[in-house]
């Protein structure tokens, strides 16, 4: 186990810097930004999977960056929700892969390296995001990441793009700023800026502005992460993205706002200053709609990534839920289904992708029959469809079980009716998805003369669903690793 | 007019609880509220010494909150970087300049053009000033660069198009336009390998010019990142 302290500002540094010098590394050509960015991902998983090793071995810590000590310097925080780091750099990765044959066809070649740029750029962003432990800096690598992000979504081109990547900057502008206006108002109460000095000199703030501090901070979280009904941006943006993108977005950047709420929620539990119950009630409710609109507007769907991004929409809404019960189980469970939910989608979206590129199709009806021509890719989405679903013994079913205990022990059993209700609509609408791949009659026959996508699309594909089975079988251990964590922040709220 | 009567109920109602929130902050500019009292107090009496610059503002951006303003110029550069993915388009990358648009049909103004060049080396001057004063003086990195690239834009409207692009040389262009946050990294490196931390920049009287060195190479990297992005976006829309 290694103990350097600057290694967890090295995460952040060595990466985002190697990011910035993609250009120089690429000069033009698409085939060295690919390999330099696989390169860059290496690094940045050895150096997470070894802060990971430590977090578990002796619990949270930090460093202050050039010495200074917090609340004069910036504080960077490790504990176990920042292990969510370990399935940014997995995505991250995979999605890079992925890229490698598919951007060829899909992106204008001068733009290649800047793709590559700008996706790396953005899942630096994120683990930074992730690892922080200050509030300015939390909101400058939410820029970073939402510019990207914005140009991702525009980078195919396509007119209905730069729209959809439009509509995605607006909503996230608005978001940004209620969030940069929240940070402003917490430094006008404590003088601070640093989350956990924050939270102990909340103590005796005046009432009004605390609130409407919280309430802008999830509200731009809430933005960010697509709950009902500020989810508007979500469906077009994540459709319109080429797949390697739809399947970060869709399993990670949305998490971010997740990530977000679970910083905002330890400030407030540990300050003691601030009642959530309010804003928890507010988050059941609008979780269960958003597990219960996503579901049904996808039902209508005959574009499948369309059909996927608003299935995002209704786990964000499970994901929600779980945080407003604030019971152990509840918290443990959405914590743990924002990992297993970014494995499921991204299988889903890169299977997806891959079907596109060798189709050239991308609705349920020209698809129909597909399964024939494709055997492993339709698998692999079928394994995705069974997880996201809840089926045991997939990746899906623990989180929500928990979630729906964590209902039970809230006292809400409503909720935990919502949740299964959800279930059933999501079961519809995937196996309309599996009937039309695999029994229905294709609508065209040249559909069964494709091929299966190159390795560097199929290999992705297959490690994802395969993940989907193991963290079925072993989804224990995310959630006894995740548990003592959730334990520390409900402690405040009188054992849970 | 239903609509509109809608939209002026939702904004009072939106308005209302942030205009009470505002009431009750802690009046503004008032020397006992948590902002003035907390964090402020400690970089106003040591920022100066500490700090490694006489001006405090250059100490808490550049020093204290260093890590900030790293990936702030990285969002600078992540705005030029999502500029160029949407705008670039097959074979328009210019490295020849024959296939982008003529010059403009209307001529530039004769005034204009000898204004501009007379004016010229004093703006250049005037950019390495702010820049290179920043630690004493309101200015920075930030500033000087944005005068620079400014600069470079200005001539480029009254030069020919061959002389314009021999302003900013294209070849190093790349290295140029991250200038900024690989300064900000080399000088963290450099903080981690001699004093064990990175971003660390030397607090004794003995190590000041170290210090002041460090501040300057940011502040270099800083304006010459900021002048070449915002070239390249000037350039990146003049060839669309």
């Amino acid at each position: 186990m290694i103990t350097w302290p600057p290694l967890l500002a090295l995460l952040i540094a060595v990466p985002m810097t190697s990011a910035v010098l993609t250009p120089a590394i690429a000069r033009g050509s698409a085939r060295r930004a690919f390999w330099w960015a696989l390169a860059v991902m290496s690094v940045a998983s050895i150096i997470a999977a070894m802060l990971i090793i430590r977090v578990s071995h002796e619990g949270p810590f930090s460093y202050v960056v050039g010495g200074w000590v917090a609340p004069y310097g910036i504080e960077l925080r490790f504990d176990e929700f920042s292990a969510a780091i370990a399935i940014i750099c997995l995505l991250g990765t995979l999605a890079i892969i992925f890229s490698k044959e598919y951007v060829t066809h899909a992106i204008a070649e001068p733009r290649i390296p800047y793709y590559y740029t700008l996706l790396l750029l953005n899942l630096m962003a994120m683990i930074g995001f992730t690892v922080t432990g200050d509030l300015f800096n939390l909101f400058v690598f939410m820029e970073i990441l939402s510019l990207s992000g914005y140009a991702l979504v525009a980078v195919s081109g396509e007119r209905i793009a730069e729209m959809a990547a439009f509509k995605y900057l607006v909503m996230g502008a608005v978001s940004s700023l209620l969030v940069l206006f929240s940070i402003g108002l917490l430094y006008a109460l404590t003088g601070s800026l640093n989350m956990a000095d924050v939270a102990e000199r909340l103590d005796g703030a005046a009432a009004a502005p605390l609130a409407v501090a919280f309430a802008c901070i999830t509200l731009g979280f809430m933005v960010k992460s697509a709950v009902f009904p500020l989810h508007v941006w979500l469906p077009d943006a994540h459709a319109i993205a080429p797949s390697p993108i739809s399947a970060v977005l869709s399993g990670l950047v949305v998490k971010v706002g997740i990530i977000g709420m679970l910083r905002v929620y330890q400030i407030a539990y540990s300050s003691g200053a601030v009642d959530m119950t309010g804003l928890n009630t507010v988050l059941m409710w609008l979780g269960a709609i958003s597990i219960v609109m996503g579901a049904f507007f996808a039902v209508f769907q005959d574009d499948i990534k369309l059909m996927l991004a608003y299935s995002t929409i209704s786990n964000i809404g499970y994901i929600v839920m779980g945080l407003g019960l604030a019971s152990t189980y509840g918290v443990i469970g959405a914590s743990v289904h924002v990992f297993n939910h970014a494995l499921i989608k991204a299988t889903l979206f890169l299977g997806a992708g891959a079907i596109i590129h060798q189709t050239g199709k991308r609705t349920l009806s020209d698809l129909a029959g597909v399964g024939r021509a494709m055997p492993f890719t339709v698998a692999a989405i079928s394994i995705g469809a069974i997880s996201i679903v809840g089926i045991p013994p997939t990746a899906g079913f623990l989180c929500k079980w928990y979630i729906a205990l964590g209902a039970m022990q809230a006292g809400r059993p409503f909720f935990a009716f919502a949740l299964v209700f959800g279930a059933l609509f999501i079961f519809i609408y995937y196996i309309r998805m599996v009937n039309a791949f695999y029994f229905q009659k294709p609508k065209d026959p040249s559909i069964l003369e494709v091929h299966e996508a190159p390795a560097t699309m199929l290999g992705p594909t297959l490690l994802l669903a395969a993940l989907c089975l193991v963290m079925g079988v072993f989804g224990r251990l995310p959630l006894s690793f995740i548990e003592p964590a959730v334990n520390r922040l409900l402690a405040p709220l009188g054992g849970g | 007019m239903m609509r509109r009567a809608l939209i002026v109920v939702l904004l009072i109602a939106v308005a209302a609880p942030l205009m009470l929130a505002m009431s009750q902050l802690p009046p503004h500019g008032s020397p006992e509220t948590p902002p003035y009292t907390h964090v402020s107090p400690y970089y106003l009496e040591h920022g100066a010494e500490e700090g490694g610059a006489e001006n405090i503002v250059t100490s808490v951006i550049l020093n204290y909150r260093g890590f900030d303003t790293q990936h702030e110029v990285t969002v600078i550069f992540t705005a030029m970087a999502a500029v160029l993915a949407v705008l670039l388009l097959a074979g328009s990358e210019p490295t020849d300049a024959e296939d982008a648009p003529g010059e403009s049909p209307v001529p530039v103004s004769v005034v204009v053009r000898f204004i501009v060049r007379v004016l010229a080396p004093f703006i250049a001057l005037f950019s390495a000033y702010v820049v290179l004063n920043g630690h004493i003086t309101p200015g920075g990195g930030f500033q000087g660069g944005t005068i620079a690239g400014a600069l470079v834009i200005a001539l480029s409207l009254v030069m020919s198009r061959e002389e314009a692009d021999a302003l900013l040389p294209r070849k190093p262009e790349h290295l140029l336009q991250a200038a900024a946050p690989i300064a900000f990294f080399l000088t963290g490196v450099a903080g981690l390998a001699l004093f064990g931390d990175y971003l660390f920049f030397p607090r004794d009287e003995a190590f000041r010019w170290a210090a002041v060195l460090m501040l300057t190479v940011i502040e270099v990297g800083i304006g010459v990142g900021g002048a070449s992005v915002l070239v390249r976006i000037f350039r990146a829309m003049r060839a669309d």
